[in-house]
């Protein structure tokens, strides 16, 4: 049987998590104590060993842009580090798990990556609608406040730091890192142009660094046990664990943190209790609604970043719906368009005008005006299109779908 | 200049600076990428995607409105695969848009849409969605917004590009203007719903940076047919003093629009209001047209020859029966150097007197004379882009947002590029919303402040020493003499004279010493008192000792009121002095100009002529006989103007020359119609001393005729000639010889862009900024003038409880003969008021909204009383261009000693109900 292996969960229903003792107790800020005694370079050349991949669903070297964030410029007056806890991802619950009982084990990861790349202010930019994450954090910063380990010279070290935690107002594009900048900074969440990156001129242009929920949750224990212990997790490119939320048509919904490389069969079958109703599994979309559409043919792939490009799928947030026999494609593409439609800021006309586009020729397929291999092969057109023209990852994300099911269901669709 | 990198695009090499927008670049060499959301002015934005490029070593498309240029990029702007995109673009856009065009606008989109071949709606491959657009809004139509007195924004015809939301932003300082909702929805909003109830105050920036029909100006919209035009003219605004160049389009021999020049200063297509939908008073059916004399009490019609002749005899009768100092003229602000540089020869030669002035008195004459004596010269030391750069903008007695809009927004791009703002102002103006020290003094108490500055400044040693030793007079024994002077000013004292918290006053002084460069703008609350010289002379105070001079980006800037305040002075309308500022007094410059004006030197007058306000004076004691006023309202501008229409109707014989019947006019003996500047060739000097030009654009309506032909038949009838010109240009050549400031300017010179005086030869290339090696000073070095405060002689009383504060507001402009002629600007206001502080209008019993009656020892009018909190207790404001309610009916004529400048800015009077 398989069996989860929790790191970022690993206090979850241990401790309480509106207490910083409970948390301090269970080893809590040790790693964060260890590292202010530490050269920064120290820390980011683990974290670069720990081979740690972005949680948010691009998956690039935590340490690196850890490490290019420090290097942005000696002297500046501000660097900031900010917590991407804006977590709008269909089908993703991971980082309010996370900050609903564990708090402080991401306050911590917080800590130790400000002090790493020397920035002295922290932002958790988090989704407005998430409550009781909003109340623990806030809980959380306090209760470390107090303590001393938020504030000036913490540890008696030269070291001062400041959270802040900031709101997000219901956009799905705010999640976005530079999109989310433009929020932070009390302007309408409109994506920035790229280059230049926030490592270089992030919020007020200064160099920044923005982690997911995820990451940041995984720092401390990496700290703490060494990144050699880290990479002996998951698999060669993927180290490491996953929160994986998974949804739709299982016996057992709900959120399993395990190794990188199980697949997706262990997944559902073993982990969530198998299909509803004893019904057969036909299709699940990985990643959420900027994910891929995959059949029966993944289900024995190992889930890791690259292992998963090679099918031509995505791993992503780490997000799985799964639709058993009889569900229709039609409806989960139409639905997830729908989204992506309401949610495009309107900026740049590829994603602007292509949405619609994309509903019309939809549309069109639902009133039998063009048929099906027509309407997915001009569905590949304009997303195509789009994801070549648009100025940010939202426009270029219904491509991810669209492509998906031209492989797995060029006929079923 | 940065370095220069080699790049090629499609094979051609191109030599850019590094660093440089790849866009810009490419259509800089003339290779045409296609865009909509980039303009030059603005940041990049990225949202069209038209100008996507590949360059190589970089994966995929590439704005190139988003890469800077660098060494060795090699670019492909133009293969099949771009231009499919490109062309996939623009039927994306036509899908959400109504593309129903009636030629009264530039559409940059239905260009590129036809060049490829969209125009054909065959060739489209996407159905348009336009209709269906359910925009959740506040639009009245549904999608268009109608509500604003200048333009109308139809969601419809937007392409959501971002351009008007920059220009809003970013160029004019704004912020009015941005999306609502978002995705296919979104529109464009002003404030928080619509047009007409946002802070947005008109100033077109958004419509003329619309590259399609979504934001269109209203006036005219009706007859402008772009295919019609007669032609473009690019001219300058007749309004203050900034100078923008307008483009005017000329249709059927009317103006009927009005843009900014891009990429010429002073305001690189930036404009205001009045720049943008002044124009209308040009064709006012009110223009006159025929000149007309005064018969038994009514004005007759006459010809041109009856009128010149009948003007000849009665100056010709008074200049033999009292003398030429019985004579006297006011020139004016608003016409050409050409029209007053004819103007004050007319009155030196043919009346033979130098009582020439004109309105500058009334407003830059104490800061003229204050910066003569200290610095040697009256004109602002800076450039109008300066404003945006300088460290520290210290802003006093001058509302710059409302009376120099577009210099406002060169201060409100600095404020945004992270520059420090003081405003000092007893009145809240607009920008105090971007200051970081607003300084509010009690009228009257500036010469307190400024030694209280000082002090500060001397105290926490941030003086300059080395300037001082080398640029000042008589060095640190000057500085000493200062030093002892300000020493009673502590900023506890200050604090209690003018009420300003002495934390403040420490902390501006420390801004405004410490900053690497500062500048100062000041304008009529400093000059229209009577200290208004020596609250200049504090001024310069302290700029000396902080050494805020004599170096790029610092100095002292009076920004001028009037389109050609400063070119009429810079000719000689001037009691004191010939053009380019030469003394009158001294002989030697006597004889220069008399060989120049080909006379005998004994006839050239050395006797110092009166100022405005003497004239009046004069006037009213029958010493002055016969006025020659062209282009000036005295009935609204001058001070206490009960005792100026005395005056008037002293007068043996008065000529006024205008453009329209104005409060004068009625006074006159005969009135002369003149052009307008829409109707004549000439220059203007504006504020930073640049020498512009002036086109004619349409014909002059019925019989008027330009200015300085008038003046020259007027000449030749009373047995003078002033010179043979066939055109403007050799009138200007004249000046130039006349004035050595001028000297190396001609016509030919300034074609394209103005030259900032002093220019002294043909190579000369103009000055941006005065004084950097020395002072205009005889020793060529700054003088101090140490001056104490004395507590103004006008008080509040128990009879007369409020000091009067006078001023003027954005939309109108001097005695608002043009401005209230135009329906735009009269659409936004149209009234006049009174504001007083809330706490007095409980006080006194009053309510807002209600007719109050306005009384001083001077005079009474009645106005609308509105309770604002713009103004301190105690004190008053009133915009002073509306004629019903004259402000300057309770005006003093108190005089400034020096410059003469009549005290405008503070009256006592008393309110009451009616």
């Amino acid at each position: 049987m398989i069996k989860e292996t929790r790191i970022t969960l690993k206090n979850l229903g241990r401790i309480n998590p509106e207490s910083i003792d409970d948390y301090i107790n269970v080893g809590g800020y040790k790693a964060f104590e260890k590292v202010v005694g530490r050269h920064h370079i120290e820390i980011i050349d683990e974290m670069v060993k720990s081979s740690l991949r972005g949680r948010g669903g691009a998956g690039f070297s935590a340490g690196l842009k850890e490490k290019f964030t420090s290097e942005a410029c000696l002297r500046c007056e501000q660097k900031y580090l900010i917590c991407n806890a804006d977590e709008g991802e269909p089908g993703t619950f991971k980082d309010r798990i996370i900050m609903e009982n564990d708090p402080h084990l991401m306050l911590e990861g917080m800590l130790i990556a400000a002090y790493a790349i020397g920035a002295s202010k922290a932002y958790i930019y988090i989704r407005g609608e998430y409550y009781k994450s909003i109340d623990r954090i806030n809980k959380a910063i306090s209760a470390a406040k107090e303590k001393g380990i938020i504030g000036k010279n913490v540890f008696g070290s030269a070291f001062s730091v400041d959270v802040e935690v900031k709101l997000g107002a219901g956009s799905y594009l705010c999640g976005e890192e530079l999109t989310l900048l433009e929020s932070l900074e009390g302007k309408r969440g409109y994506p920035r142009i790229k280059p230049p990156y926030p490592a270089e001129y992030g919020l007020y242009g200064k160099p920044t660094l923005i982690n997911n929920v995820e990451t940041l949750a995984t720092i401390p224990t990496i700290i703490e046990k060494g990144p050699d212990w880290y990479t002996s997790l998951g698999t060669e490119n993927s180290p490491g664990t996953k929160i994986f939320t998974i949804s739709g048509d299982v016996n057992k919904p709900g959120y399993y943190e395990t190794e990188m490389g199980i697949t997706l069969r262990e997944l559902i079958y073993e982990l969530a209790g198998g299909i509803k109703d004893g019904k057969e599994f036909y299709a699940a979309i990985l990643g959420g609604a900027a994910g891929t559409f995959v059949n029966e043919l993944v289900l024995d792939t190992p889930m890791g970043f690259d292992t998963l490009k090679e099918k031509g799928a995505v791993l992503g947030s780490g997000a799985i719906m799964v639709m058993s026999e009889g569900r229709s494609l039609f409806d989960m593409t139409n639905s997830i368009l729908e989204f992506f439609k309401h949610e495009s800021c309107g900026k740049c006309v590829p994603c602007r005008i292509g949405m619609p586009q994309l509903l019309h020729i939809m549309e069109n397929l639902k009133n039998n005006k063009i048929g099906r291999a027509e309407a997915l092969d001009l569905l590949l057109y304009e997303s195509e299109f789009m994801a070549k023209s648009s100025l940010c990852p939202l426009g270029q994300s219904p491509i991810l779908p669209i492509k998906s099911l031209k492989q797995y269901f060029e006929n079923e669709f | 200049m940065s370095k220069l990198v080699n790049i090629s695009i499609d094979g051609k090499k191109i030599q850019a600076p590094e660093g440089a927008n790849l866009l810009q670049v490419a259509h800089n060499n003339g290779i045409k990428i296609p865009s909509l959301c980039y303009h030059k002015k603005l940041t990049p934005t990225g949202a069209c995607r038209l100008c996507i490029t590949k360059i190589k070593g970089t994966n995929g498309l590439v704005m190139s409105c988003t890469v800077s240029v660098k060494e060795r990029m090699e670019i492909t702007a133009f293969d099949q695969e771009i231009e499919e995109t490109r062309k996939h673009i623009l039927d994306y856009l036509l899908a959400e848009h109504n593309d129903h065009y009636d030629g009264t606008y530039n559409d940059e989109f239905r260009e590129w849409v036809a060049h490829y071949g969209l125009d054909k709606p065959e060739n489209r491959k996407y159905p348009n969605i336009s209709k269906a657009l359910n925009y959740k809004t506040c639009l009245p139509a549904g999608k268009v917004d109608d509500s604003s007195p200048v333009l109308t924004y139809d969601a419809s015809k937007c392409i959501k590009c971002f351009r008007c939301i920059k220009g809003c932003d970013e160029v004019q300082g704004k912020n009015v203007l941005s999306f609502s909702e978002r995705g296919i929805t979104s529109y464009i909003i002003a404030g928080f719903d619509q047009w007409n109830e946002s802070e947005c105050d008109g100033c077109g920036e958004c419509v003329q940076l619309c590259p399609t029909g979504a934001l269109v100006e209203k006036p005219h919209m009706d007859e402008i047919r772009l295919d019609k035009l007669d032609k473009k003219v690019i001219t300058t605004c007749p309004y203050c003093g900034v100078g923008c160049q307008l483009e005017l389009s000329v249709q059927d021999g009317k103006i009927v629009r009005s843009d900014g020049v891009e990429g010429v200063l002073p305001n690189d297509g930036r404009l205001c209001v009045k720049g943008r939908f002044g124009y209308d008073y040009v064709h006012s059916k009110e223009r006159l047209t025929t000149p007309l004399i005064k018969k038994n009490g009514e004005f007759v019609e006459a010809s041109w020859d009856e009128a010149l002749d009948f003007i000849a005899t009665k100056f010709s009768e008074i200049k033999e029966k009292y003398g030429s100092d019985a004579l006297a003229g006011y020139s004016s602000a608003k016409c050409t150097n050409e029209d007053n540089y004819l103007f004050q020869k007319f009155i030196r030669v043919v009346f033979g007197t130098n009582n020439i002035d004109y309105c500058t008195r009334l407003c830059h004459a104490s800061t003229v004379t204050a910066m003569l004596k200290s610095i040697g010269d009256g004109a602002g030391s800076n450039s109008i882009e300066d404003f945006a750069t300088t460290d520290c903008l210290f802003v006093t007695g001058n509302n710059i947002i409302e009376t120099h809009p577009v210099t406002a927004t060169y201060v409100k791009n600095g404020k945004y590029a992270g520059k420090k703002l003081i405003v000092c102002d007893p009145k809240w103006t607009p920008l105090v919303k971007y200051a970081d020290i607003w300084l509010q003094p009690r009228l009257g108490t500036d010469v307190a402040l400024l030694n209280g500055m000082i002090r500060v400044i001397i105290k926490e040693d941030l003086i300059d020493p080395d300037f001082i030793k080398k640029r000042v007079d008589r060095g640190m024994e000057a500085f000493e003499e200062l030093k002892q002077l300000v020493e009673k000013y502590t900023p506890e004292k200050t604090e209690e004279i003018t009420s300003i918290p002495k934390e403040k006053i420490i902390e501006a002084a420390r801004m405004y010493a410490t900053a690497r460069t500062a500048m100062i703008a000041t304008g009529m609350g400093m000059s229209q008192q009577v200290t208004g010289t020596n609250n200049v002379f504090s001024l310069i105070n302290m700029m000396m000792i902080t050494g805020q001079i004599g170096k790029e980006r610092a100095g002292i800037d009076p920004p001028r009121g009037q389109n050609n305040v400063q070119g009429a002075t810079d000719v000689g309308c001037s009691p004191l002095i010939y053009p380019g500022y030469i003394p009158i007094t001294n002989e030697e410059n006597r004889k220069r100009v008399a060989k120049l004006w080909n006379l005998d030197f004994e006839n050239l007058s050395g006797k110092p002529g009166l100022t405005t306000v003497e004239i009046m004076h004069a006037a009213y004691d029958k010493k002055v006989k016969g006025m020659y006023i062209m282009g000036e309202n005295p009935m609204v501008t001058d001070p206490d103007l009960n005792h100026t229409e005395k005056a008037l109707k002293e007068l043996d014989f008065l000529v006024v020359q205008d453009i329209f019947h104005t409060e004068t006019t009625p006074f006159a003996d005969v009135i002369l119609p003149a052009a307008s500047f829409a109707e004549k060739e000439g220059t203007f000097v504006n504020s930073d001393r640049r020498v512009i030009r002036v086109r004619k654009a349409v014909e002059s309506p019925g019989k008027a005729r330009d200015d300085w032909r008038i003046i020259v038949d007027i000449a030749e009838k009373m047995g003078y000639s002033i010179g043979n010109y066939n055109t403007e240009s050799e009138i200007f050549d004249e000046i130039a010889q006349a004035a050595p400031i001028m000297a190396g300017i001609s016509y030919d010179r300034i074609e394209l862009q103005g030259i900032q005086w002093p220019c002294p030869d043909k190579n000369h290339p103009g000055t941006s900024t005065l004084f950097l090696e020395k002072f205009n000073t005889p020793n060529g070095k700054g003088i101090l003038n140490p001056v104490e405060h004395v507590p103004q002689i006008e008080q509040p009383s128990k009879e007369f409880p409020f000091i009067l504060n006078t001023g003027r507001i954005l939309y109108h402009y001097h005695t608002s003969t043009m401005s209230r002629r135009n329906k735009a600007l009269t659409d936004f206001a149209n009234e006049s008021y009174v504001l007083m502080n809330p706490g007095d209008v409980i006080k006194f019993g009053l309510t807002g909204g209600e007719k109050v009656r306005l009384t001083s020892k001077q005079g009474e009018l009645v106005t609308t009383l509105q309770a604002s909190d713009q103004v301190a207790e105690g004190e008053l404001f009133m915009p002073w261009h509306y004629s019903e309610a004259p402000v300057n009916r309770l005006t003093r004529s108190d005089l400034d000693p020096f410059s003469k400048i009549a005290a405008f800015k503070l009256t006592a009077c008393k309110v009451e109900k009616i």
